[in-house]
Parts: C-alpha cells; sequence; structure tokens
C-alpha cells in the first residue's frame, strides 16, 4: 500500500536512529554498575563469540548492524497481516558474503512437511486438530536492493528457499536471496522487502485466538553472518531465535481503538479514515520486535526504582478478569529489575511491557526485547507463585536473550538455563515470594489447590531436579539445540534444568562472591553481543582463578549423571590384645577377646559416571563428628574409626554442594532409621486417599 | 415437602438405628484399605531405607523424596501423590470422576472389589432399612445372599447406564461441545461458567440414573421382586408419579454430602508431624470417611423410607425375613454333612 513511498523516508530515519538516536539508552547504561562489574568487565579477554570485538557506535550500546523500518497492517477479518520493511544491514564480519539469508518462521506452520511440524510428529505431537484456518503461511513479494538515486535492483528472480540444517526440500523456513555483489566487511546495503502473512493459531507462542494477537517472529529477519558464513537456521520445534542488534521503526496499523503493546516505546498513534488506528514505535539495540493488540486489554502502569539502578517505566496490559493481578506481576518485575540489576547489571531501557496474555491463547512465558508475556488463571491463589514465577522469569530474560544475545538455535542453555538459575534465586531473595507452595488444578484445571505442606525450595523445585532427573541423560548440552530428541523434554531437563543445577552447584563451590563476580563480568563484557558458550567458560576461569575445565567437560560435553552415596556403614567390635597358640587357637588378655572399642567402617560410593569432590560428615553415637573429603574419582572409597561407640550417621556432601546429584535419598544412613515411622504415617494418610476414593466411586453402586 | 422432610428423618432414624449397618461398611472399608495400605507402606519404607531423608518425612514432608519415590512407583504407589493429603483426597477423586479421569489399574481392582462387596452387602442393608428393626446376623446375611444374584444382573444394567453416560455423554459435553463452545474463547472466567453449566448436566444425568438404580434396588427388596427389568420400570413409575418428592430428597442427601465435605475441608489433617499426630490426623479421616458412609447409607434408608410412604405401612416389605442359608445347594450341602438324603 506504502511499498513505493516509503523506501527513502525509511532509509532516512533508519540512518538517522543508527547514527544517534540511541544516545539516551547510552547514557541510562552508563548508570552506576556494581562495582565488581565493571572492574572485572576491564579486565583484558580471548573473546570468541560471534561479536567479539564488533566496535559500537558513540551513543550506542550494541552494534546495530541489523536496522529495521518496518509498516504492517493487521486485516482482522482474514487475520492476515501486510508489511514492507526497509533493512539496513552493516557486514561487521571480516569475510565478504555473496547472499542474505531471512528466516520465514511463519512457514514453520504452513503445512505438514516443514521441518517443525515433521519434528513435532517425531515427538509424538500429531497437530491433528489444527483446523484450515489455524495453519499460517508468509509470502514475501518483492526484495529489492535499494541502492540510492538509481533504480532499486530487483533480486526476487533469484530467491530460494534453502534448508541447510536438514535438507528438508518442503521447508520453507529459511530464503536465500543471491546478491548482484558482495557485501564487502564494514559495508552497509539496504534491502527492502515486501510480505503477506496469515497469523497463525497459535504455535509457539505466536498466534491469535479471537481478538487477541501476539505477533511474534512475523516479518522477514536476518540471519546472523559469522565469520564462517551465514547462521540462519530452519525453524525447528523446540528452538528459539538468534538475530543482530539494531534500531527498529515500526509503524502498525490495527482496527480502530484496540490497544497495542509492543518492543520499544510508542512514539505517537492516529486514528485513520478507513477507522483503522497507526500505532509508531521505536526500540534501539534490539535484537526483535514482538506486538499485541486486542480491544480487551486493561492498561495498568506502575514505575522500578531503586538508589542505583536506573528507573523503569512497567507498562501492563492485562485481562481484564485479572484486574485484581496487577500488583502481583508488578512486583515480579520489579524483582527481576532489582535482582538482576544488582547481580549482573543494570536494565538500560527506560521502559518494559508486560503482556498478560487471553486465555488458552497459547501465548503465555514468552519474551522479546522490553516486552514479554507472562500468564496467569482467573483463580490464583496467594502463596502459589502463579502469575510470578514466569513473570520473574520472562523479564529474566531482558538479561539473558534480550540484553546478552547468545544462539539460542544451538546453545539455548545460555539463555533459558542461566535465567531459570537466576529466576530461582532472585525469587528466594524476595521475602514476598519466598514462600511459595505446589499446587494443583481440578475440575478441568479451573479450581486451585494450594498443598500447604509443600513449600517449594530454590535448589530443588527452583532449578527443576525432578525434570532433570528424568530426561538428564537424554544428551549431550553440547549437542546444538535444535538437534535435542526427544525435543522438548530434553530442552527442559538440559537448557533449562540441568544448567540452572550446574550453575547453582558452581555458586556453592565458588561461593556467591565469586559466582557473582562471574556472572557479572560475563554479563557486562557480552551485552549486545553474541557470546559463545567457551566465553562463559573463560569468563568463569579467569575470574575464580581456577581452571574448571573438569566441571564443564562433565556437565557441557557429557550427559553422565551425579550421584554418590553412603553403600555400607558396619560397627563391630575390636577384639581385645592377645596371640594365637601353636595350636591356631586365638588366646586373648582378658579371656574374652570382647574389646571396649567398635571398629566402624564406612564405605561411601560413586553410583554415578561424572566426578565431583564431595565431603563425608561421619556423626557418632557419643555426638562426636568427622568431617571427611573425598575427591570421588574413585568407584568408591572407606573410612575407618576405632571410637567407643558406633556410627550413628553418615550423610555424603552433607552443604549440598553438588545439587546435581540425582538420588539424594542414599547419600545418607542412619543405624536408628526413621523409614518405618515415615512408612506408618504416610500409609495411613494414603489409606485415607483410597477409603476416600471407595466411598466416592461407591456412589454408582 | 412434607414427605421429603419426614423420609429423611425417618431415614436418619432408620440408619442410626442399625449401627451394626454403619459398622459393618466402615469395617468393609478398612480391610478394603489396609492391605493395600501395607503394600505402599513396604514401597515407602524399601525406598526410604536407612536414609536420613526419612526424617523429614516423620515430621512433615520431604518433597524431593516424594519425587524421586513418584517417578519410580509402580502399581498402588503410582497414586501416593500430594494430592492424598487432606482435603486434597476429596477434591482429587470427585474431580476425578466428573472429569472421567483413569484410575490407575492397581487402584481400579480394589475399588471393582470393594463394589462386588458392597453390592453383595446391600441387599441386606437394604432389607434391614426398610424392616426398620433388628434381623440378626443371620437373617441380613440371608438377605444378602438373597438379593446378590439379583443385584448383581441390576448391576449389569446399571453398568450399562453409567458406561453410556461416561462412555457417550461425558464425551459428547466435554469433548466435543465444550471444543466447540470454547473454541475462540478468551475468557476464562466464561469458560468457567460454561464448564459449571456442563457438570450441572452431566451430574443431573448421573443423579438421574443413580436414583432409578437405587429405588429399582429398594423397590426389588420391599416388594421382593425377582426382574429387574421389572425392577427398573417400576423404580422409573415411581419416580415419574413423584417426581418433586424423589428429586427433592435426593438434593436434601446431597447437600448432607456437600456439608461433610465442607466440614472435612476445614478439619482436614494436613501432612503433621509423627508420632501421636499421626492417629489423630488417622482419627479424623476416619471420622470424615464414617461421615460419608453415614450419608451414603441416608440414601438407601430415606429412599426406602420415602417408597415404604406409598406402601400399606412404613415398614412393609413383601418377602419375610429370609433365613440363611435357604438356598437348594446350601441345603443339600447340609444335609450331605448330616447324613440325610
Amino acid at each position: 500500500m506504502r511499498a513505493h513511498l516509503l523506501p527513502v523516508a525509511v532509509l532516512t530515519l533508519a540512518v538517522a536512529t543508527w547514527a544517534g538516536a540511541g544516545a539516551g539508552l547510552a547514557q541510562r547504561s552508563r548508570r552506576p554498575a556494581p562495582a565488581a562489574a565493571a572492574r572485572l568487565a576491564a579486565a583484558p579477554v580471548k573473546p570468541a563469540g560471534t561479536t567479539a570485538g564488533v566496535p559500537i557506535q558513540p551513543g550506542a550500546l550494541s552494534p546495530r548492524n541489523a536496522n529495521y523500518s518496518i509498516d504492517v497492517a493487521l486485516d482482522h477479518t482474514s487475520r492476515t497481516l501486510t508489511g514492507q520493511e526497509v533493512i539496513t544491514w552493516r557486514n561487521i564480519t571480516t569475510t565478504s558474503t555473496s547472499e542474505l539469508r531471512f528466516h520465514l518462521y511463519y512457514n514453520a506452520w504452513k503445512n505438514m512437511q516443514s521441518t517443525y511440524l515433521r519434528e513435532d510428529g517425531v515427538a509424538g505431537v500429531t497437530n491433528d486438530t489444527v483446523a484450515p484456518g489455524d495453519w499460517a503461511w508468509i509470502e514475501v513479494g518483492a526484495v529489492r536492493l535499494l541502492t540510492g538515486d538509481s533504480t532499486p535492483i530487483d533480486l526476487s528472480a533469484r530467491r530460494r528457499y534453502i534448508s541447510p540444517d536438514d535438507g528438508n526440500p518442503n521447508d520453507q523456513t529459511v530464503l536465500q536471496v543471491p546478491l548482484p555483489s558482495p557485501v564487502r566487511p564494514g559495508e552497509t546495503i539496504n534491502i527492502e522487502v515486501t510480505w503477506t502473512s496469515k497469523v497463525p493459531r497459535t504455535f509457539a507462542r505466536t498466534g491469535t485466538i479471537g481478538n487477541y494477537y501476539l505477533i511474534g517472529q512475523w516479518f522477514p529477519k536476518l540471519g546472523v553472518l559469522e565469520e564462517k558464513g551465514w547462521n540462519c537456521h530452519q525453524f525447528h520445534t523446540s528452538t528459539e531465535f538468534f538475530s543482530d542488534y539494531g534500531v527498529y521503526d515500526v509503524r502498525m496499523k490495527v482496527p480502530g481503538r484496540w490497544m497495542l503493546g509492543a518492543t520499544g516505546r510508542e512514539q505517537s498513534h492516529k486514528d485513520n479514515a478507513d477507522g483503522t488506528t497507526t500505532w509508531i514505535y521505536h526500540a534501539d539495540d534490539v535484537h526483535d520486535f514482538a506486538w499485541t493488540t486486542s480491544p480487551d486489554f486493561i492498561e495498568r502502569k506502575a514505575r522500578f526504582e531503586h538508589k542505583t539502578l536506573p528507573p523503569v517505566e512497567m507498562r501492563l496490559l492485562l485481562q481484564p478478569e485479572h484486574a485484581a493481578q496487577a500488583e502481583r506481576h508488578f512486583e515480579a518485575t520489579r524483582t527481576t529489575l532489582r535482582f538482576y540489576g544488582e547481580w549482573f547489571g543494570a536494565y538500560p531501557y527506560p521502559n518494559i511491557t508486560i503482556i498478560d496474555p487471553a486465555w488458552q491463547s497459547g501465548t503465555g512465558g514468552m519474551e522479546y526485547p522490553t516486552f514479554f508475556t507472562a500468564g496467569s488463571r482467573w483463580l490464583v491463589p496467594a502463596r502459589v507463585n502463579d502469575p510470578e514465577g514466569v513473570t520473574v522469569h520472562e523479564a529474566g530474560h531482558q538479561f539473558w536473550y534480550a540484553m546478552v544475545g547468545n544462539n539460542e538455535f544451538e546453545d539455548a542453555w545460555l539463555d533459558e538455563g542461566f535465567n531459570t538459575y537466576s529466576t530461582a534465586r532472585a525469587i528466594d531473595a524476595n521475602p514476598l515470594l519466598k514462600t511459595n507452595y505446589d499446587s494443583r488444578r481440578f475440575f478441568g484445571g479451573f479450581i486451585p489447590y494450594v498443598l500447604a505442606d509443600f513449600a517449594l525450595s530454590r535448589e530443588v523445585a527452583g532449578n527443576g531436579v525432578s525434570e532433570y532427573r528424568i530426561a538428564g541423560k537424554s544428551d549431550v548440552p553440547s549437542t546444538p539445540s535444535y538437534k535435542y530428541f526427544p525435543a522438548w523434554d530434553t530442552a527442559v531437563a538440559l537448557s533449562y534444568e540441568k544448567t540452572a543445577l550446574w550453575l547453582n552447584t558452581l555458586e556453592r563451590y565458588l561461593g556467591w562472591p565469586t559466582m557473582q563476580r562471574i556472572m557479572s563480568t560475563y554479563f557486562e563484557r557480552w551485552k549486545f553481543r553474541h557470546p559463545s558458550p567457551q566465553d562463559f567458560f573463560a569468563v568463569v576461569n579467569e575470574v575464580s582463578g581456577r581452571d574448571m575445565t573438569w566441571f564443564f567437560d562433565q556437565v557441557y560435553r557429557s550427559s553422565n549423571v551425579f550421584d554418590y552415596g553412603v553403600q555400607a556403614v558396619r560397627s563391630e567390635a575390636i577384639p581385645g590384645p592377645g596371640f594365637v597358640d601353636r595350636k591356631g587357637k586365638p588366646t586373648f588378655e582378658d579371656g574374652t577377646g570382647q574389646g571396649d572399642r567398635l571398629r566402624s567402617t564406612v564405605v561411601v560410593r560413586r553410583y554415578g559416571e561424572a566426578i565431583f569432590p564431595v565431603d563425608v560428615l561421619v556423626s557418632f553415637a557419643n555426638g562426636e563428628q568427622v568431617r571427611e573429603h573425598w575427591d570421588g574419582r574413585d568407584r568408591w572409597t572407606s573410612f575407618v574409626y576405632d571410637r567407643g561407640v558406633g556410627v550413628d550417621t553418615v550423610v555424603v556432601d552433607p552443604d549440598r554442594v553438588l545439587l546435581l546429584d540425582v538420588n539424594r535419598t542414599n547419600n545418607s544412613y542412619r543405624a536408628h532409621p526413621a523409614a518405618g515411622a515415615a512408612a506408618q504415617k504416610w500409609m495411613l494418610k494414603w489409606m485415607v486417599w483410597l477409603q476416600d476414593a471407595l466411598t466416592t466411586y461407591g456412589f454408582f453402586i | 415437602m412434607t414427605s421429603i422432610i419426614a423420609a429423611f428423618r425417618d431415614g436418619a432414624g432408620r440408619v442410626r438405628r442399625a449401627p451394626a449397618i454403619l459398622a459393618g461398611v466402615y469395617l468393609l472399608i478398612l480391610i478394603a484399605t489396609v492391605l493395600p495400605g501395607l503394600a505402599v507402606r513396604a514401597d515407602i519404607a524399601a525406598s526410604l531405607g536407612q536414609s536420613a531423608e526419612a526424617d523429614t518425612m516423620v515430621t512433615g514432608v520431604n518433597g524431593e523424596w516424594w519425587d524421586q519415590f513418584g517417578e519410580s512407583a509402580t502399581g498402588l504407589s503410582k497414586t501416593f501423590s500430594p494430592t492424598i493429603v487432606g482435603f486434597g483426597a476429596p477434591l482429587d477423586n470427585v474431580s476425578r470422576v466428573l472429569d472421567h479421569g483413569a484410575l490407575p489399574v492397581a487402584v481400579a481392582a480394589v475399588v471393582g472389589v470393594f463394589m462386588l462387596a458392597w453390592l453383595l452387602l446391600a441387599g441386606g442393608i437394604i432389607d434391614r432399612f426398610a424392616r426398620d428393626r433388628a434381623t440378626r446376623r443371620q437373617a441380613f446375611f440371608g438377605a444378602c445372599g438373597v438379593y446378590f444374584p439379583r443385584f448383581l444382573r441390576l448391576g449389569i444394567l446399571s453398568l450399562a447406564g453409567y458406561w453410556l453416560l461416561f462412555g457417550y455423554v461425558h464425551g459428547w459435553l466435554f469433548d466435543r461441545l465444550w471444543n466447540l463452545a470454547t473454541h475462540d474463547m478468551t475468557v476464562e472466567r466464561t469458560a468457567f461458567m460454561l464448564r459449571l453449566a456442563l457438570y450441572a448436566v452431566f451430574g443431573a444425568l448421573l443423579m438421574l440414573w443413580n436414583v432409578v438404580i437405587d429405588y429399582a434396588r429398594i423397590r426389588a427388596v420391599v416388594e421382593d421382586r425377582h426382574s429387574m427389568f421389572g425392577a427398573l420400570l417400576a423404580s422409573w413409575r415411581f419416580m415419574v408419579q413423584k417426581p418433586a418428592a424423589v428429586g427433592g430428597l435426593y438434593l436434601l442427601n446431597g447437600l448432607c454430602f456437600v456439608v461433610v465435605l465442607a466440614l472435612y475441608a476445614i478439619v482436614a489433617p494436613g501432612a503433621g508431624g509423627g508420632g501421636f499426630a499421626v492417629w489423630i490426623g488417622f482419627a479424623i479421616g476416619q471420622i470424615y470417611v464414617l461421615a460419608r458412609l453415614f450419608v451414603k447409607l441416608m440414601f438407601y434408608a430415606s429412599q426406602t423410607a420415602l417408597f415404604q410412604q406409598s406402601l400399606a405401612h412404613a415398614e412393609y416389605t413383601a418377602a419375610p425375613v429370609p433365613v440363611w442359608p435357604d438356598s437348594p445347594g446350601a441345603e443339600a450341602i447340609i444335609n450331605a454333612a448330616e447324613g440325610r438324603r
């Protein structure tokens, strides 16, 4: 519609914003950060990440090499988007490229032959209930190279779909566009792309239901050019995204009077003669842009303030039925901004937008720069961290994903695991959120019930040890995340839980002060860049002053699990002194051979393949305690004690440093165990449950 | 209304005047749960072994151990979930029934055996309530023996009805209709209201069939009916004749069930500690189970009383007090034992 008018104006705007519009942000980012982080961030490094060493222009926070100026119109009736974008892209590598690669994510849900849905099928997700109108697609119209004064060069004819990951000829999620001449290092080009797309009934937390839209991964988006070529993966069922930082200017036309929220900040909005409204948003130093619109949202605003961190305007677009939950969303977001800010580094953007998605939209719990979806229910008990848990987590992705921009296709754990670890730590640090309980939902999932005896802890529930235990061996974390199988179970177990567990283990092993310095150094060094796993490992070794390679070999380059336990404890009387006569008969000085001392032998075993040093705490019946240290390398070791009393209790890893231990039950031994009393107690409780079941089913007789 | 209250009060009196019945069904449910309980106990004890993790399971809850146990549990122990604690138990069970959730096979087997045992006793229970006087042990079990074959036949008819309700009607309401109605719904509160309405519809159908079966049993005992088809039809006729009284009484008994649940929601013991507290918690649980059984017997007794209001006198029964054993087979055995031909 405006395609022929916009290129020059958009190009001018894009260049202008690239040059200086981020000045305000840059000033904000220079607000005091944790002193240790700032000091360490200045230390010399040998980074390996994609954008390492790329100069950042004055006034910017990021390289800003992929800038988008987008016009898009939503047709609610047909649920389609019609868009046009001008991309100002700069080659920040040291090699030339003669092509561009675009992500066309919506094509993942075009039909059952896409790689995404094939992988879904292999994982047992049939998608057989997807109605004909619920599918999605994105069709690129024209691709033109803008050349300033001369006529744009149409690149459309040579474009083609490629499948760099699996060769699937039916996958159309990556578009290759050859260029008439290579783009040299440091060179900037301008590309115009037009497209039309159909918004899906939600897949992968983007889509629509009723008059609610959450529009993510919706425009033709460039992959990331690395030294070795384009990193532009197909869309896979369990992966997320990867793209370069830039400046976004987006104009979104939606039905009149509908509310809209988006990445960045609103610049203005105007009502059009055709009954629509155009919203104009601008975002600096972000690597993605998402938006939502609906006539049903109610808006709430609050402000995050802190004595050393920059203030942040919080805008919440809330479902009317959740009106009473606004403060719960704000408190959770404050928790993230405060603790992540204090521990890792400041949130540099002036605002953040929280979206409370529509019921059964399937769009909850998703992060985009300066914008995220939380997720709540109509009935939410006070003592359960719902919606707080997901809100803290998704707000936390502003740090691990939006600012520290790792490749989510290949190393999803670098943001999901870091953020799971950080979420659990932040919730634990906030007294208002720390005490929370497990819950269940009944009657179609509508009625919540708080399990008031089941308090959730950071170490166990927060890090998800149960999910890790179930699927922790299903793959090696160094496998590219998009290749995990079974996709989601493995992604949850490895990217989220295993990483959170080993980070928390590292915290307990090195101590929080060191761990905090590690995390803040990594954050400060790699924010607005693309770190690799090796970059984090290097920071750990550098800041801790130890070579932790042995640890990363096990938690990152292996699927081995940790399991230490007490195998055997024996206490036997030590015979008194004596001799063996010529006939071989023992003769004791006291005549009985019954000494008054006991020899106790404690055998501790490494049941798992992975190795970690552990302490062993041995307690005797007289209260005496002995703490042993074992390097944990051999399959087993034993400790022998001669005492007047026997061993009462043995605990392997008494301080619970090794949170990755998959079987905590075998870590301890009691001479007088309480298993019988516990079993008796719980048998009686279970019997009441069964009696209740019998009386309930007795209804039918 | 008068007949409803009268039947309800009469029913309550009949249950009160037959404490052995309540004690008997309680004993049945206790026996039915002790052996499975011991199996679960053994699994828990084996899992905890000599671990110090057992300490926190005595003093409260060890969620981590519980998760680990649940991941590897089999058979009955698969149902050892956090919802067994306190009021979670009735919520879990009632919700499972209404949402047609699956029972683990091991528990389904226990439920099946319990239902068969109850079916065996049902004839004696209704006979006792119908006569409203002590009939002694022999007569009670005699009635059990007389009516068990009939109730088995009725049970098959009853099962067919429930199979229809859960196999088709439930699926139609909560899958097809629900999905159709909520496909584009974005307001959870609206969906919940719809869900409530569907529960009401399905619950009404369940109750309708339940009450038909109840009165069929009652008429089979009170009128000594041999044909269970006939009993079903007679039950239906009675309901059609007195829909308000039948429905009102059923709802009044249902209200008792809700009151019992509500009271249990208040006093239901949590995980608690060890020692004496364990037995206090168990005792509260047993009082709750007794109350549930009392309500169940109230349905039988009050409905019997309501039906007998329409007969010659309040304790009318067509058949004489059964004498046990009275079957030809048993008689032959006795004769053989006593050397008679």
